[in-house]
């Protein structure tokens, strides 16, 4: 929606710059921007790009909280960021961040959301009021009483932003509230954001790396690149730019990359559609004209041969609590393999790979490690064995240097300093972060301290690595360049498993697919096979990549994966290559 | 920066929300939690109480170091209180818990070389000289222990009050605020060293109002109170030394009394 003129901005920045105290870069510069009430702002960019700078600059903890050099002029709902204090801005600015647990810290649903309210001296009754209201909003009506940890991850953040919205703000700001959540938990947070701006006229300012769904809900996009305001449009406009896109390590959505690449084979669609249904549309246009042509044969993945490396057999895992979080699973991972596993938050995925390395021990069942009872072995021993790049990277950073850190286990078993030398340099190489050897690891972006982990883990060449979650928070260039890694590591014959939730990253680079749900195996197939498993993947809360649903609209319903392979179907019958 | 921003560059005014002497609550409240975990580890005994000191102690500089006197005492007192609750094994005696650690905070902050809170060192060096004569004038007169006893047996705090007398106080502010993570260690060595042994002479006060240890214990303190005293500089040093790069590598504001 274009911004007219004599409307008041919620949001007016005027040539914004800001350094951080230290910094010699800006994090944010000359950026000039207004957003109109009731406007849904998508704000992309690269990791490092500035979102979180510009979100933190939309409450004024930018550069009250912070400090540093301010250049320009911030207003928000008619204030300036200068000249009014957070506590004052946050009662016009609702903030949720990245993780809903870092958000939250009472002991209930209801107490979560009084606790602003009571800072601000609301009454108790405008208090209560306010409370039922918001929990309708971001239904979760009857949830009062329950404990925030027993939230799913996207209950968790529909909490936070419950709780922001209790505030009454006329702005929302959320900052990439969806990276750590399965696709429908996603797909809960977009829709109530997008109800609460339909519905209530919110402002919403929402950055993420979810171009999917931005494209389906924003009513414009703003790329940031280093600091600076690169575009500016509507997600039609922005997202059709795919080398514009790719040109900052950014991903478009599926569906423009499926027309972009059918639009360089010479055929000519009208224009590139971003989302899924004008995709569909577009495609029965293009089959129904021209046919399709699909591949006689698709590649396939190799099945896994000689002993299991990594066996399990009726493993059966109860938390302290009672929970029953695996239930009598049973699978086998051969050398060299490359596994995904996938499913719900909460699904055991987590759960199941730890077994690996006895950081959980079985309830019932067994795990076995190169034909060893994992209860045999101490876990000094499976790491060596078995790298594990866990989900929160900062958990796993504790030295000075990155150096240091990817070298640090070397030392712990004795290595030779020449050898520790070496193999810390050829990990950091792979990385591409041999040039940030003498910085401290959490003065990095939180993907180059993901790239750090995985780096240390690297340098003690594992025969396993197991990465839990490794490309949440990156940009497209960040997490291409972490599954790159792994398999350049599953080419020298690694074997290798990864969960994710997106599922888009990983046709190019995974074999096998464990599909899990509520503690269960749901499927173990090729991932050609599972991916097409769409009520099944959906019955776990997930969903496929946009280029398998166009490929379901296709006659036959080819089981393609990839734009460039839907692409290719049609690029064949209108004159361009075929794959 | 090599290309000017258009904006006008405009009047940052610092404020943190909720804070105590230029220290956000969060942080207070952080590092109050830390010292109340580390209350539950024993760093050695108490002689004639049959009770341990807490591994807390030697973090207690650092905090004030980290948050200034004032805020530093407060979130080492709410600690330690915490602690006195939750790990009564390492509190022989209450008021001497939170005092000491009270005071190991105030004299870690105002080791400051610049700013209001850099004045602060005069008036509490004449305090910590009054409490030590109390605590060693009862020994020596009161007790009857022998003067050159009790002076050695009080190596640690008498040590520590010349060199917060002396500028080796700015050395170490300075030494703190350095680049070089080895300057950096030195002064928590040498800093723990200090405020440690002003907080143990508080600490000890209080503990001494209670045992009255006779001549005898005052000699097999020398060497328990000096390894111990290391201990703590050990433990200051090594924590601090990553605490205080990881808070500059993380760029997280810096409380306005803060020596780092």
């Amino acid at each position: 929606m274009p911004f007219t003129e004599g409307t008041v901005p919620v949001v007016q920045l005027e040539q914004v710059s800001y350094l951080y105290p230290h910094a010699g870069a800006p994090a944010l510069k000359d950026i000039s921007l207004k957003v109109r009430p009731g406007e849904f702002l998508g704000l992309i960019g690269p990791t490092g790009a500035g979102k979180t700078t510009l979100c933190l600059t939309l409450n004024g903890i930018v550069p009250q909280f912070y400090g540093g050099r301010f250049f320009g002029r911030a207003t928000i709902a008619g204030l300036d960021t200068l000249e009014h204090p957070s506590s004052t801005l946050a009662r016009h600015v609702g903030m949720v961040f990245e993780d809903p647990e870092t958000q939250l810290t009472a002991t209930s649903v209801e107490n979560e959301i009084a606790f602003a309210l009571e800072n601000l001296s609301v009454p108790r009754e405008e208090m209560r009021a306010r409370i039922s209201w918001v929990l309708e909003a971001v239904r979760l009506e009857g949830m009062e009483h329950r404990h925030p940890h027993e939230l799913s991850g996207g209950q968790k953040q529909r909490l936070a932003i419950a709780a922001a919205l209790a505030l009454q703000p006329e702005l929302l700001v959320l900052d990439e509230p969806t990276s750590q959540l399965d696709p429908v938990g996603a797909q809960e947070v977009f829709a109530t954001v997008r109800e609460l701006n339909r519905a209530l006229g919110m402002t919403i300012v929402m950055a993420g790396h979810a171009s999917e769904e931005l494209a389906e809900f924003a009513d414009r996009i703003a790329l940031l690149s280093a600091g600076a305001l690169v575009a500016l449009g509507t997600p039609d406009e922005i997202y059709a730019q795919v080398e514009l896109l790719r040109a900052h390590h950014l991903r478009p959505p599926q569906v423009a990359a499926t027309f972009y690449l059918i639009g360089r084979t010479g055929a000519e669609p009208p224009r590139i559609p971003v989302r899924l249904e004008e995709g569909k549309t577009a495609l029965h246009r293009l089959a129904a004209t021209s046919g399709v042509n699909p591949p006689a044969r698709l590649p396939h993945s190799p099945a896994g041969e000689g002993p299991p490396l990594l066996s399990i057999q009726n493993l059966t895992y109860r938390y302290g609590d009672g929970t029953l979080a695996l239930c009598d699973i049973s699978l086998d991972i051969r050398q060299g393999e490359y596994v995904l596993v996938i499913g719900q938050n909460g699904a055991g995925k987590s759960t199941l790979v730890k077994h690996f390395l006895r950081l959980l021990e079985p309830t019932a069942g067994s795990v076995r490690v190169a034909g060893s009872d994992t209860r045999a072995c101490r876990v000094s021993e499976l790491a060596r064995r078995i790298g594990y790049v866990a989900q929160n990277p900062d958990q796993q950073l504790f030295n000075a240097t990155v150096w240091d850190e990817v070298a640090f286990a070397l030392r712990n078993l004795g290595y030779a300093p020449g050898e520790v030398a070496a193999r810390t340099r050829e990990s950091l190489e792979s990385l591409g972060l041999l040039a940030r050897r003498a910085v401290h690891p959490l003065s990095l972006p939180r993907g180059e301290r993901a790239r750090v982990v995985i780096a240390a883990v690297l340098a003690m060449r594992p025969e396993v690595i197991i990465f839990d979650e490794p490309t949440t928070g990156q940009d497209a260039c960040g997490a291409r360049a972490i599954l790159d890694v792994s398999k350049r590591l599953h080419e020298l014959g690694k074997t290798l498993i990864v969960i994710t939730h997106q599922l888009y990253l990983m046709p190019e680079y995974a074999e096998r697919v464990i599909v899990m749900g509520k503690g269960t195996l749901l499927l173990d197939a090729p991932l050609r096979e599972a991916y097409h498993q769409v009520a099944l993947l959906r019955s776990t809360y997930l969903a496929p990549p946009q280029a398998v649903l166009l490929a379901r609209e296709l006659p036959g319903e080819p089981p393609l994966l990839t734009p460039a392979e839907v692409a290719g179907c049609l690029a064949c019958v209108l004159g361009g290559a075929c794959t | 920066m090599s290309n000017l921003p258009l904006g006008e560059e405009r009047e940052v005014k610092r404020s943190s929300g909720v804070s105590l002497d230029g220290a956000p609550l969060t942080y207070i409240v952080t590092l109050a939690a830390v010292v109340a975990v580390l209350a539950f580890v024993p760093l050695s005994v108490v002689l004639g109480s049959g009770k341990s000191f807490p591994l807390s102690q030697g973090i207690y500089p650092l905090v004030g170091w980290l948050l200034g006197p004032v805020a530093g005492a407060v979130a080492n007192a709410i600690g330690a209180l915490i602690g006195v609750f939750l790990a009564p094994h390492t509190s022989t005696f209450p008021v001497a818990t939170i005092s000491g650690a009270l005071a190991g905070g105030l004299a870690a902050g105002a080791m400051a070389r610049r700013g209001s809170r850099s004045r602060w060192w005069l008036p509490l060096s004449v305090v910590f000289l009054l409490v030590y004569l109390l605590y060693a004038g009862r020994a020596v007169f009161q007790n009857g222990a022998r003067l050159d006893a009790v002076l050695a047996g009080s190596f640690i705090d008498w040590s520590a009050w010349l060199l917060f007398v002396l500028p080796t106080r700015g050395l170490v502010a300075g030494w703190l605020a350095h680049a070089e993570k080895q300057r950096v260690a030195a002064g928590l060595f040498l800093g723990t060293w200090i405020a440690a042994g002003l907080s143990h002479l508080t600490g000890s006060l209080a503990v001494y109002l209670l045992v009255n240890w006779p001549n005898e214990v005052w000699g097999a303190m020398v060497p328990l109170a000096l390894l111990e005293h290391l201990a703590r500089c050990l433990v200051g040093a090594v924590i601090g030394s990553g605490v205080i790069a990881g808070l500059r590598a993380t760029g997280m504001v810096k409380p306005t009394h803060a020596v780092y």
